[in-house]
């Protein structure tokens, strides 16, 4: 385990010590304060716009976080040649990538608390209403969402040979899936076969990533997801997190490093 | 748990090493690449190599480019799987993780962690050996004093010159007290003062019971240093034994016995 | 490295450029002479403005129903979910039986990842009431910007403006929009609403609704399927003008007129019955 934290540890200051983060930040909070400057129809008290502006840039940020820093791990550790005195350690191979998984997330995780910081004091403020316990759920979940798709790059940046398509699979795949992946079932009926089947089988096979994604609940004041859907989420997520890992293990253990 | 498990693969595998006492142990291997082309066929780096290298040993380990040292270090080191063959280090197959534990590693082109400070560096490698924290930071002062980086341990590795990425690198490689030290080119790329920083930290650690391997093309240095040696050429080891016995059969000193053994024909002047 | 940081701070004072454009450009359309196709907009974007205008629009009803609405699937599914709510609210026809059907999209859950997906989604019908209607505003606005010749954007904004309590605002925007399309009797017919139940002033409104009147016998007269809604509609508010004002005869006469177009003709006969007997009584000259 001190391995695996060593081996985040790093990833964890590499993000903080590349400027990303703090550029998305800054867009992000830029953005947010220029359009809640703006007035429509002369009413200052409208802002569900804004928190719907601020939290789909908050979701994209942490989505560019975790993809680009996912995706540059192996790729940049074999390019820049660390990987050799890192494997050249009593470090497995499997130690290595659940260490960039753990570090990619827990990083993505601390940008994602400074954001959801950011949008809870502005929503706060405006509205004098502090839902804490939803926007924790909102944050829990989107958390839990970006392990699944850490999982995913890990084991692209393993499969394909460059990082740049490895990212842009991944994005389209994870926009994918939040744009269509629940309506796959409705498509699938409609379709004849063999393609219904396909499709279908696609639908069951996919991460539902759109479960996580409850800015709307956010947004329009409803009540908090029950807890205990919130715990089979998280364990959904856990598990589709795992399958990848484990995929990308099968991917890597042989793998020849060339020096 | 660790400490069980590393004893019993100790034991099952010293079965392989009857004389014991071996550091190094390269049994018949193979190490193939597949071929790149198309209609190409496998190349074979490395044809039933088989070396031994015991405790306390500075071991030369020489050949033209293309010979397969590098593949042969590759193994040992885990990053790439052998063909055919074994390779055991203090005994330990070379797959397990855990048989890199007694060892450092200085490759011959030294990239670390820009981002990281030098000390953050020395202390990221300590970790992984599982090094107590009081003991990680009264190495990582001798180290850096040792390779003179003391004065900039909390700069970024990135505003590192080449020759000092060298000597952080020699510095990891020694952070967890290795038994045996494997050097890949050591002194590629270094100035006069820091091959005989190399030469002089080789030498103590010899003083000290530990055992080195490494390769070079720089025959001189070897032939300084080194206890024993092997050529490899074309995948093949051609030689192997003592600098002295060698010089003393051929009649001739390393370098020309170097190139008799590769082939080399000097060109004929009319 | 410093490159990147040049690039960076680039992007940085592109956005907050971009965004401070479209905060102004509004101020400087107004002291310049604009045609639409001098606009911006139509540069960058052509055509597709109006399909993100859509977009926008069909954002302010997602708000109205707190983000209950069907997906372009549900929908491509079931055409009744097509009606657009706020529109239906602007035009009376909220809360009809037949309006409603089409949010009931979801059904029984299809298998259990549509059913586990439910508890993270809006499952409730509602309405933005009150002055929570006041959050659909900005993306009418929107979308009013993108595709100015969008006349229903205007008259919907225009009755939420007014709903709550921003008269002046609802003018303007109502202004705007005529400025944009000078014979749109729709936009009349609004300013005419405007003139008559916020502002009190009867002369203006019927002032106003002749002119949507004449605007409607230039654009729609003569055509196959003529918007036969919007004439019942002004015809049927100049006669309760009329009527409230004590005008029986001209009641009558724009009650008649309603009743060719109306789809419950025998209660505006009513109506015209009940008008007729107050103008025959013995008070009435």
């Amino acid at each position: 385990m001190n391995t695996i934290s060593a081996l985040a540890g790093v990833v964890i200051k590499e993000l903080y010590r590349r400027k990303d983060f703090y550029v998305l930040f800054v867009l992000t909070a830029l953005i947010t304060v220029l359009m809640g400057m703006m007035r429509f129809f002369n009413d200052a008290k409208i802002i569900g716009y804004v928190k719907e502006i601020c939290l789909m840039l908050v979701s994209i940020s942490a989505l560019v976080i975790a993809i680009t820093t996912a995706a540059r791990q192996i790729p940049a550790e074999r390019e820049n040649r660390t990987i050799f005195p890192l494997l050249a350690k009593p470090v497995t191979r499997g130690q290595v990538l659940v260490g960039k998984f753990l570090g990619s997330w827990l990083a993505t995780g601390i940008a994602l608390v400074v954001f959801y910081l950011f949008f809870g004091i502005l929503s706060g403020s405006h509205e004098n209403r502090w839902p804490v316990l939803i926007l924790l759920e909102a944050f829990w979940l989107q958390w839990m969402m970006l392990s699944v798709v850490i999982a995913l790059v890990v084991f692209g940046s393993v499969t394909f040979s460059a990082p740049s398509a490895n990212i842009t699979i991944c994005m389209i795949v994870v926009l994918g899936i939040l744009t269509v992946g629940e309506h796959l079932n409705q498509v699938a009926m409609q379709q004849n076969q063999p393609v219904g089947s396909i499709i279908s089988m696609i639908y069951f096979l996919i991460p539902h990533l759109e479960w996580f994604d409850i800015h709307k609940l956010v947004l329009f004041n409803q009540p908090p997801v029950p807890w205990v859907y919130c715990l089979l989420a998280s364990l959904y997520a856990l598990g589709y997190t795992a399958v990848f890992l484990f995929a990308a293990w099968l991917a890597f253990r042989h793998k020849p490093l060339t020096a | 748990m660790m400490k069980a498990k590393s004893a019993s693969l100790t034991s099952m595998d010293s079965a392989r090493d009857p004389e014991g006492s071996a550091v190094i142990q390269i049994q018949k291997l193979c190490v193939e690449y597949a071929g790149r082309g198309f209609g190409q066929g496998p190349t074979l780096a490395v044809k039933d190599l088989d070396l031994r290298i015991g405790q306390g040993e500075v071991f030369g380990f020489l050949g033209p480019n293309g010979a397969g040292k590098t593949s042969t270090m590759q193994v040992l080191l885990g990053f790439r799987e052998a063909t055919r063959g074994e390779a055991f280090l203090f005994g330990v197959n070379v797959r397990q993780p855990i048989a890199r534990q007694r060892i450092g590693y200085l490759p011959e082109l030294t990239y670390y962690y820009k981002f990281l400070t030098a000390e953050e560096l020395l202390r990221f490698y300590a970790t992984i050996f599982k090094i107590p924290r009081s003991e990680t930071e009264r190495r990582i002062d001798a180290l850096l004093d040792l390779v003179e980086l003391g004065s900039v341990r909390k700069r970024r590795i990135r505003d590192f010159s080449k020759g000092m990425q060298q000597r952080i690198g020699l510095a990891q490689a020694l952070i967890n007290n290795p038994d045996l030290l494997i050097l890949d080119e050591p002194t590629s790329g270094l100035d006069p003062l820091g091959r005989m920083k190399v030469r002089e930290i080789i030498q103590r650690l010899k003083n000290e019971g530990k055992t080195v391997f490494f390769s070079s093309h720089e025959l001189g240095e070897v032939e300084t240093v080194c206890d024993r040696i092997a050529i490899i050429h074309q995948g093949e080891l051609r030689v192997a034994g003592r600098v002295g016995d060698l010089v003393a059969k051929y009649h001739t000193d390393l370098e020309k016995i170097f190139l008799q053994i590769v082939g080399y024909r000097a060109e004929s002047s009319s | 490295m410093r490159t990147s940081r040049a690039i960076l701070v680039l992007l940085l004072l592109l956005s907050a450029t971009f965004t401070l454009a479209t905060v102004l450009q509004p101020q400087a359309a107004r002291s310049t002479a604009h045609s639409p196709s001098d606009s911006p907009l139509n540069l960058f974007m052509g055509d597709s403005r109006r399909m993100f205008a859509n977009h926008f629009y069909v954002k302010a009803d997602v708000y109205f129903h707190s983000g209950f609405y069907p997906s372009i699937f549900d929908q491509a599914r079931d055409s009744e979910v097509k009606e657009n709510h706020i529109a239906a609210a602007q035009q009376g026809k909220e809360d009809k039986p037949e309006q409603e059907e089409g949010m009931n999209f979801l059904g029984e859950p299809k298998d259990w990842i549509d059913r586990m997906g439910r508890h993270f989604r809006i499952t409730e019908h509602t309405h933005l009431g009150g002055e929570n209607a006041r959050e659909i505003l900005p993306w009418l606005k929107i979308s009013a910007v993108l595709d100015p010749q969008r006349i229903e954007t205007y008259t919907v904004a225009s009755y939420w403006l007014r709903g709550i309590g921003k008269t002046d605002e609802a003018e303007q925007f109502l202004r705007q929009g005529l400025r944009a399309n000078p014979n749109s009797y729709q936009i009349l017919y609004e300013l005419g609403r405007l003139l008559y139940e916020n502002r009190h002033d009867p002369a203006r409104a019927r002032n106003i609704w002749m002119q949507a009147l004449r605007r409607w016998r230039e654009t729609q007269q003569g055509l196959k399927e003529p918007d036969e809604g919007s004439l019942e509609r002004i015809t049927g508010d100049l006669a309760k003008l009329e009527e409230r004002e004590g005008h029986y005869a001209d009641a009558i006469k724009w009650f008649e007129l309603t009743r060719l177009h109306s789809p419950n003709p025998d209660d505006v006969q009513k109506r015209i019955d009940s008008l007729r007997l107050k103008l025959a009584a013995p008070e009435h000259p």
